[in-house]
């Protein structure tokens, strides 16, 4: 796997088995996390959260078991703030840690019911243990884009004063648009001095949109899970950013783009969370033409349709038969079965297939086109014999 | 195009107030995302749809592809006889044919759809840039003269040569066209490209825009609210983002995203969106993810001591619309992340009271049970597992006091 990078680079961490797992409902079994962290450490993912040690004795001899492993990525796991917490990190042998606490006015009154003053005795304390036990430590400020951005700023030149290794902003409840996320990130960065993280959800359908936002903004690392895996509606897909960075803005991270199907099946599974056959970047469907303009478009140059070629994301084409068909996809179609049509064969078969297809409510198999062409065929001939007794 | 100053651009932009009374729903689930591969709708199930849309106010309906005939056809005619009070559009290709049946249905509205991208130009038309602008001259001149509103769409406007797509509206605009549709065919663009397109075309030529935007890298929704800000004014959906690959622009997540992150109210009656998209679903034969923004089923589900303590305090810690705004159930669920406030929340809801004591003990077992069923926990076994938890205690206690 040897890809080259490209020079501008931005870090990926993927959260799939940390905030991905934490969606109401789902838990990955201890094996699954191993198989899940291989996975992304096989294609080049370069960070990965891999768990949260406050949870209890069970969790912990899972992180145990996998910090033993031997992975090139760097894997960290995720504490409130609270030094209590990083001692159950140091007992799992982490040597990195996300260190999270809220940061906006609605958090610190309503859920801590507390004041900003002990928001920053908190993160203080915890930061101390973590120094002391010499972890490495990023600092996430949850819900920060509802914070009050001189409180924000505070915060993020005490963590860089105490050698944070990043800050992470986190639009807990999507509260931005990438304009504004664009704004808020090169505000910050305008100001401070320590590498930024962006955490987005998707509550609006714009967590991949804001993720890349912040990335033009100036941050340097974003948090992604695979399919978007995370609480309610789940966080910027792993899959679409690479993919986004990858055509979009022309940056290369060198990960082996070929393994996001089988990953996201994976993941699919052990969420059972069945991968939408729309969705971006690895849904089934994404690479299916049916409607006869697309399919005529793709037969003539797959470009006219398709970014990018679907081997590079582990999809193969299809071509649906169906309502929306043209006569240009029988063609092809038939010469897939080895047959070779004439255009008013295409034209007539073209209409028996969509009226199967509206009484059918769906597309074709390759076997009923079968069944159709067989049954023209014996009508074409049987027309031909009547004429030939009339004669 | 970069040559503007970006960051003056959206700092400005950023904060602009849209008014909503300009912004207009163009929907097409009965048509882009009929055309998905694999979808079906019947006949009946189209007029549901058209008339629920109508119904929660929706300014156009795109109904289908009238020169496609048959059924498709009559399901057309139906829709424009019903008298919605919505436009009702059909789609056609810039030929003079396609719109004779668009004319035959009754449709006050029709789109005439040709590519503008010059791989699409030489590669699938296997025509000239000169061919495709007499083109949109003769139909829009065509349909004008049946006097429809008519809306010319740029294909692949995303991969057009800037100063050609300025030429096509240009054409189009001077021919008569009501509008532009500009098609992020493929869902190539981010917001800022987008931004940058659509205001040099609005400055430039002055017609009104509508956006069609794909989601294959997961942007269409900050595409169109990108397009909008730029000063489009129509913006063409899909219920449950329904559409070709990886789908359109969700018309629940544009209108929500307008009025929770612009403050641009449409007045929609939002109730109704999750009942709006069951219906879809279940005709699209499309199974909504329980993630799915605005109306999945498991959004307002919590389990994670984090998020579920601070929802019991106040909902406005993690939602910035409620469960009931978009026909939804706020609810909580035992699992791997529970804690001791969401333990004597949902025990209280099922007639116990626990102290919180118990509760923190009754946590690490409700965890490890949640680890080894590899799911949340019913409501019949939380009730086992404290029950059986009581009891344990109880015959401990037992124990003690008899071992003294």
């Amino acid at each position: 796997m040897a890809i080259a990078k490209s020079e501008k680079y931005v870090n990926i961490i993927d959260t799939t088995l940390r905030n991905g797992e934490q969606t109401a409902g789902v838990v990955f079994s201890k094996h699954e996390k191993i198989r899940i962290v291989g996975m992304l450490d096989e294609i080049g993912i370069p960070e990965i959260e891999i768990g949260t040690p406050a949870l209890g004795a069970v969790e912990r001899e899972i992180i145990k078991e996998i910090l033993k492993e031997d992975f090139n990525a760097k894997l960290f796991v995720y504490c409130e703030a609270e030094p209590e917490n990083i001692e159950y990190a140091v007992q799992c042998g982490a040597k990195n840690v996300v260190i999270n606490i809220s940061t906006s006015d609605i958090h610190i009154k309503e859920k801590y019911k507390k004041n900003k003053t002990w928001v920053i005795g908190k993160l203080r304390q915890t930061i101390k243990a973590a120094r002391k036990n010499g972890i490495t430590f990023i600092v996430s400020a949850e819900d920060a884009t509802r914070t009050d951005l001189e409180f924000l700023l505070r915060l993020i030149s005490i963590s860089a004063k105490k050698g944070a290794y990043r800050f992470r902003i986190c639009d807990t409840v999507s509260r931005l648009d990438p304009f504004r996320t664009f704004l808020y990130i090169s505000t910050i960065l305008s100001a401070m001095d320590i590498p930024i993280e962006i955490y987005n959800h998707n509550d609006f359908g714009m967590a991949t949109a804001n993720g890349m936002a912040g990335i033009r903004g100036g941050a340097s690392s974003l948090v992604a899970s695979v399919g978007g895996l995370g609480e309610g509606t789940g966080n910027a897909a792993m899959e679409e950013i690479v993919m986004a960075l990858k055509y979009l803005e022309n940056i290369e991270l060198g990960i082996d783009t070929s393994k996001f199907r089988e990953i996201a099946e994976y993941v699919a599974r052990s969420s059972s969370r069945a991968i939408p056959i729309w969705k971006a970047i690895v849904g089934t469907n994404v690479f299916a033409h049916e409607s006869g303009i697309h399919v005529d478009g793709v037969i003539k140059n797959p470009k006219n349709y398709e970014v990018f070629n679907p081997k590079e994301v582990g999809l193969t084409r299809q071509l649906v038969v169906g309502k929306h068909s043209g006569s240009h996809t029988i063609l092809h179609k038939f010469k897939e079965f080895n047959i070779d049509l004439t255009d008013k064969e295409a034209n007539d078969l073209l209409a028996m297939a969509r009226d199967m297809s509206i009484d059918l409510k769906r597309p074709l198999f390759d076997k009923e086109l079968m069944y159709i062409y067989n049954e023209y065929v014996k009508k074409s001939k049987n027309k031909k014999e009547k004429l030939e007794v009339a004669e | 195009m970069r040559g503007i100053d970006l960051f003056t651009e959206f700092s400005q932009k950023a904060g602009t107030k849209i008014d909503p009374k300009d912004i207009k729903i163009d929907d097409t689930t009965l048509r882009d995302g009929e055309q998905t591969a694999g979808v079906v709708f019947a006949n009946e199930e189209k007029i549901q749809i058209a008339k629920m849309l109508d119904k929660i106010g929706v300014h156009q309906i795109e109904a289908g592809i009238p020169t496609m005939g048959g059924e498709e056809k009559e399901a057309i005619k139906k829709i424009a006889s019903l008298g919605l009070g919505c436009s009702i559009l059909g789609w056609n290709r810039a030929v003079k044919s396609d719109i004779d049946a668009s004319v035959e249905c009754g449709v006050d509205a029709v789109a005439i759809s040709i590519s503008s991208s010059d791989i699409h130009i030489e590669q699938k038309l296997m025509k000239s840039r000169e061919w495709v602008l007499e083109n949109v001259k003769r139909c829009v001149d065509y349909a004008k003269g049946y006097n429809l509103y008519v809306s010319v769409n740029a294909e692949d406007s995303s991969r057009s040569d800037m100063e050609f797509l300025l030429s096509f509206a240009r054409t189009a605009r001077d021919a008569g066209a009501d509008r532009l549709r500009y098609c992020d065919t493929l869902g190539i663009l981010d917001p800022f490209e987008t931004f940058i397109r659509v205001k040099t075309i609005i400055d430039i030529i002055g017609i009104d825009i509508e956006m069609h935007t794909h989601n294959d890298f997961g942007m269409a929704i900050a595409n169109a609210i990108a397009g909008i800000k730029a000063g489009a004014n129509y913006v063409n959906t899909t219920i449950n983002g329904l559409g070709e690959r990886a789908g359109n622009a969700a018309f629940e997540e544009l209108v929500m995203a307008l009025k929770y992150i612009e403050g641009v109210d449409m007045g929609f009656n939002t109730k109704h969106f999750r009942a709006l998209s069951e219906y879809v679903a279940e005709a699209s034969n499309r199974v909504l993810p329980a993630w799915k923004s605005i109306v999945g089923g498991n959004l307002f589900v919590y389990e994670a001591e984090s998020k579920a303590s601070g929802v019991l305090a106040n909902p406005k810690t993690y939602e910035l619309f409620s469960d009931k705004d978009v026909g939804l159930e706020r609810k909580i669920i035992l699992g791997k992340y529970s804690g001791v406030e969401t333990i004597i929340y949902k025990l209280n809801t099922l007639g116990i009271k626990i102290s919180r004591n118990d509760a923190e003990e009754l946590a690490e077992i409700i965890r490890n049970k949640s680890v080894s069923l590899k799911r949340a926990l019913f409501d019949s076994e939380i009730i086992d597992t404290y029950k059986s938890y009581k009891s344990k205690k109880g015959t401990r206690k037992a124990v003690k006091k008899g071992g003294k």
